[in-house]
């Protein structure tokens, strides 16, 4: 399915296979030079991370450190109820975020692909409604709705209000791996007598999970590095989620920062995205392939 | 499948999703549009103010020129990374092992949160301890550091190109999904044809790839229509306030000057301005492919 | 037989209660504190945890977020049991009703008649009293004895009228390089307001308006101070990255050793000592025009108790507590921080002459009464410190106060 990229000649000249060569030599150059240009701002994150605290703030800057020290990462792990503290908080608010979107999405997705709901675009449109609006503006009053419910200070209210943030690119995504599935299939499985839902079951299930892949991912993603709503909603130290501690660890009076604090934390911030990411790579590619945006 | 019981199921199916917006966006958008017809301060205490809010904005020099650096800001960065994304598309598409880690690496700050990247070039583009500067200069680029954040139009390029940083992988995975999928036959006829390879991108490719670039291009915008963090982090709206984006005054007003009525109201100005520039690029587009 | 059981198990029924009830009420208090004072809190906190049963644990709220979380915290009666923040909101929350009210409770305390004026001042509203210093700090000014002395000055005389700052600052740039003689964060409002604006204090300027009907900026001081600022720039005796400095490099650059003076608070001295110990350098008070003023900012955290609180009194023994002997000195100046009590600035733990100085400069300084500080001063966007960048970067020191005076007053008046 390569046919624009692939430009390999079938039948040409030997003068102009010597030019194709340069051309794919200067290609690969180009992917070298583009993949090092990426990657710097990483990499020397990486190596300021672990400099000193003090030669995280010389003047002029060196790339590498002449001295190893995890003195910055020290400071991450151990700030007030400790990393491990954070850590959880945020894993357990992404997985109830990436659960609570799934169970939305995931039929939302099937109904506006498979049925003919009366209204279907406006529907759609309804549910896409809050990517146009300016969500911190959302959150006060989402806020004063929650406080009596008892649902501040809550993982639960917090994964709602991240599922708000992220079912609409969910809906999305899940409508069009549904609407990529051949019909045959569903005719297949309608002949063989299945309801509805035993149909999404056995076959769609199966043939959206790339889909669902890349919803997980994105939901992870937003929810672990989201910071004004989790502290709004959060009260309790050991309920705060890692982006909160991050603040608050590289901050000092007057907006002075601890650069190698910085560092650290963007690190660890870093690391479970990036590791998600290599983990479904698989998945999550393959989602976007197949649920070509048509 | 009885086609009135499809209809009904169906509507079953999407139920849930819209009892969740409708209770969890509708009502505070509800509330927002009443609070922005109130005095109401983050500090308390609420009284009704009719239109007075708006009449305010109209005459807030601050909101103006904030949502002309915005508009600016999308208007640069939109081309910018839908360009650079099907340029990438068009190099990575190909699924030799050096083109998918270059389509990898490109795609790697995507999964990053956009605060991250953010303080990650606020801190390479500080004069004191940033290392952009230095290496531009190792690498011949620049002669002199270049001083990124004392001029409002030198920083809009700093965050614009931090968020291309990240944000291009996106847009470059829809349009390779795009190239990837289309037939090969075509292809080969172009190239029987004796068609360059830039006659099929600009022939075969762009025309194919349209509702994509479309459709890209739109949430691309509006997510800059709406932009915040990356100047709240990297600029914090200076040099004085010549970097406020619409977003990030409205943060102002209602979290910094505490005037939560009159920032409600800033939000339902901006966000209709939004719903009304994609109802006209959504009515524009439908109307070409119509004809 | 069957009697005697039932009473035993009844006294032991209501035994167990007691016991129960006892041990239920050791009380378990939350305390929000910012997270440039959580430092400073937390040694207060341990040392209370150690010796009283009800503990208090503390919940970090980042800086600029602080009156945030309050704010929708009071308005969703989700609040702390005792709150720490920065004393510069005081008039916004005492109006807004956000305390208790503590009157009777801090009068009747001996202690609180020894707190710094600073504090008395801004924690009162209509007679009314609703908070007290906590973690305070303080401006002064700092300067690098050994690039003095490679300057040729006197590395024990510090400045003492800003021309002398001038002057000193001149002779150490000319050592050259990257030696700068002067620093401050242009771009940083918080900043400024703590080290700038005492040495217009100092030389008899008044600056922030309390009313409407107030004059801001005004008095000998301001122009003078903003154009000392603008010579200094001009003649290149400061860092060009100063222009763009949010702050971020606030404390970081006296740290490389490369500028000879600067602005700082007392939180930098033990900075210092920790992660440069090899450098000398010296403490002084922030001057006026004419030697013998100066003047400083009283800054840090003061105390408070927020309305809904569900354990007032506990609250009420920790302020009382911390103001004491025990409080001020276990506490605070064992750990080098300074106390908010006047009469403790020469204490047995503070044996550097430095941090001395430092303290004194609490009873000497001034902190402005105002609402809507934020607007006026700490964003980004303020009257302040778009003055203070026209002014030093642009050179237009009168357009830029006259323009500010404005803007406060039409701030102070809303």
């Amino acid at each position: 399915m390569t046919a624009i990229a692939h430009d390999l000649p079938v039948q040409r000249g030997a003068a102009v296979g010597a030019a194709q060569s340069r051309s794919i030599y200067l290609v690969a150059a180009i992917c070298v030079a583009i993949i090092a240009m990426m990657l710097f701002p990483l990499v020397v994150s990486v190596l300021a991370s672990i400099k000193t605290p003090d030669e995280a703030v010389a003047v002029p800057p060196n790339y590498l450190p002449h001295q190893l020290s995890l003195a910055n990462y020290l400071k991450v792990f151990s700030y007030q109820a400790g990393l491990a503290t954070y850590v959880f908080n945020s894993l357990t608010v992404a997985f109830l975020t990436i659960l609570f979107c799934l169970a939305l999405a995931v039929p939302a997705g099937y109904g506006l692909a498979r049925f003919r709901i009366p209204g279907k675009e406006v529907i759609f449109l309804f549910l896409l409604a809050s990517l146009m609006v300016p969500y911190q503006a959302l959150l006060t009053p989402l806020y004063l709705m929650f406080a009596p419910l008892g649902l501040t200070n809550s993982y639960v209210g917090l994964a709602i209000v991240h599922t708000v943030l992220q079912l609409p690119f969910s809906i999305y995504l899940m409508r069009h791996s549904f609407e990529a599935v051949p019909r045959e299939l569903e005719e297949a499985a309608v002949m063989d007598g299945c309801t509805s839902l035993q149909a999404l079951k056995r076959v769609f299930l199966p043939a959206i999970r790339p889909g669902m892949v890349t919803v997980i991912l994105f939901a992870f993603i937003q929810s672990w590095n989201e910071f004004i709503a989790a502290l709004i909603f959060m009260g309790k130290e050991t309920m705060f989620t890692v982006p909160i501690m991050l603040v608050s660890v590289r901050l000092g009076r007057f907006g002075t920062v601890d650069w190698g604090a910085l560092q650290a934390g963007i690190i660890i911030a870093i690391v479970p995205c990036v590791a998600i990411y290599v983990l479904l790579q698989r998945y999550y590619v393959a989602g976007f392939l197949s649920g070509a945006v048509k | 499948m009885n086609a009135v019981r499809s209809r009904y199921i169906g509507l079953l199916y999407v139920a849930p999703a819209i009892v969740f917006v409708a209770v969890f966006v509708a009502y505070p958008l509800g509330r927002l549009v009443w609070l922005s017809l109130t005095n109401a301060s983050l500090l308390g205490g609420a009284r009704f103010d009719g239109i007075n809010n708006y009449i305010r904005a109209w005459k807030d020099a601050t909101f103006w020129t904030s949502l002309g650096f915005t508009i600016k800001y999308t208007l640069y960065i939109t081309p910018i990374l839908m360009g650079l994304g099907f340029l990438a598309a068009l190099l990575t598409a190909e699924n030799t092992p050096l083109k998918k880690l270059t389509r990898g690496v490109i795609f790697l700050p995507v999964v990053i949160g956009l605060g991250t990247s953010s303080l990650l070039w606020w801190w390479l583009f500080d004069q004191q301890v940033g290392l952009f500067n230095r290496a531009l200069i190792d690498l011949h680029v620049l002669s002199e550091p270049i001083v990124w954040f004392t001029h409002a139009e030198v920083a809009l390029w700093a965050v614009i190109i931090s968020v291309v940083w990240k944000v291009v992988g996106f847009g470059m995975i829809l349009f390779v999904s795009n190239i990837q999928g289309i037939d090969r036959e075509i292809n080969e006829a172009a190239m029987i044809d004796g068609a360059s390879y830039w006659q099929r991108v600009g022939r075969i490719v762009l025309p194919l790839s349209y509702r994509t670039i479309l459709l890209a291009t739109l949430i691309s915008a509006i997510g800059s229509m709406l932009a915040f963090e990356q100047f709240y982090i990297m600029t914090a709206g200076g040099p004085q306030g010549h970097t406020f984006t619409s977003v990030y005054w409205i943060y102002q007003n209602s979290f910094v000057f505490f005037k939560l009525g009159y920032g409600s109201a800033l939000s339902v100005i901006l966000t209709l301005i939004i719903v009304l520039g994609t109802a006209m690029q959504i009515f524009l587009t439908r109307r070409r492919e119509r004809t | 037989m069957r009697l005697a059981r039932l009473a035993g198990a009844f006294a032991l029924g209501v035994s167990v209660l007691a016991a129960g009830s006892l041990a239920a009420s050791a009380a378990e208090l939350t305390m929000w504190v910012r997270a440039s004072g959580a430092n400073a809190a937390q040694h207060l906190v341990d040392l209370w945890n150690t010796k009283h049963d009800d503990k208090i644990t503390l919940t970090v709220i980042p800086d600029d977020q602080m009156v945030t979380k309050l704010a929708t915290g009071v308005a969703a009666g989700d609040v702390p049991d005792i709150i720490s923040f920065d004393l510069i909101y005081m008039p916004d929350f005492m109006k807004a009703g956000f305390l208790e009210d503590l009157t009777d409770f801090l009068n009747a305390d001996p202690n609180q008649a020894k707190v710094a004026q600073a504090y008395k001042d801004l924690a009162s509203y209509e007679g009314k009293l609703y908070g007290t210093g906590f973690t305070p700090d303080v401006s002064i000014l700092m300067w690098n004895k050994d690039l003095f002395k490679k300057a040729g000055l006197d590395p024990e005389k510090g400045p003492t009228t800003l021309a002398e700052v001038h002057e000193d600052a001149k002779k150490i740039r000319a050592l050259g390089g990257d030696i700068y003689g002067f620093w401050f964060s242009g771009a940083c409002p918080g900043c400024n307001i703590f080290t700038m604006s005492p040495l217009m204090v100092a030389s008899g300027a008044k600056i922030l308006p309390k009313t409407a009907e107030d004059e801001p900026l005004q008095g000998p001081g301001v122009e003078e101070v903003l154009q000392f600022y603008r010579d200094m720039w001009s003649e290149g005796l400061i860092p060009a990255s100063a222009e763009a400095d949010n702050g971020q490099n606030f404390v970081g650059n006296f740290k490389t050793g490369k500028i000879g003076i600067q602005g700082a608070g007392g939180f930098l001295i033990s900075d210092l000592k920790r992660d440069v110990p090899d450098m000398n350098f010296g403490v002084t008070f922030l001057p006026g025009i004419n030697a013998g003023q100066k003047s400083s900012f009283v800054g840090g955290d003061v105390v408070a108790v927020p309305k809904g609180s569900k354990n007032l009194d506990i609250a009420k023994q920790f302020i009382a507590w911390q103001l004491s002997d025990e409080g001020q000195l276990e506490g605070l100046a064992k750990n080098n921080i300074l106390p908010s009590r006047a009469d403790l600035s020469k204490n047995q733990y503070f044996t550097d002459p430095r941090v001395v100085t430092t303290a004194e400069a609490i009873g000497l300084g001034y902190v402005p009464w105002v609402f809507h500080f934020n607007d006026m001063v700490n964003s980004n966007s303020s009257p302040w410190i778009q003055m203070i960048q026209t002014a030093v970067f642009q050179g237009d020191v009168k357009g830029a106060v006259a323009t500010a005076k404005d803007a406060m007053k039409s701030i102070a008046s809303e």
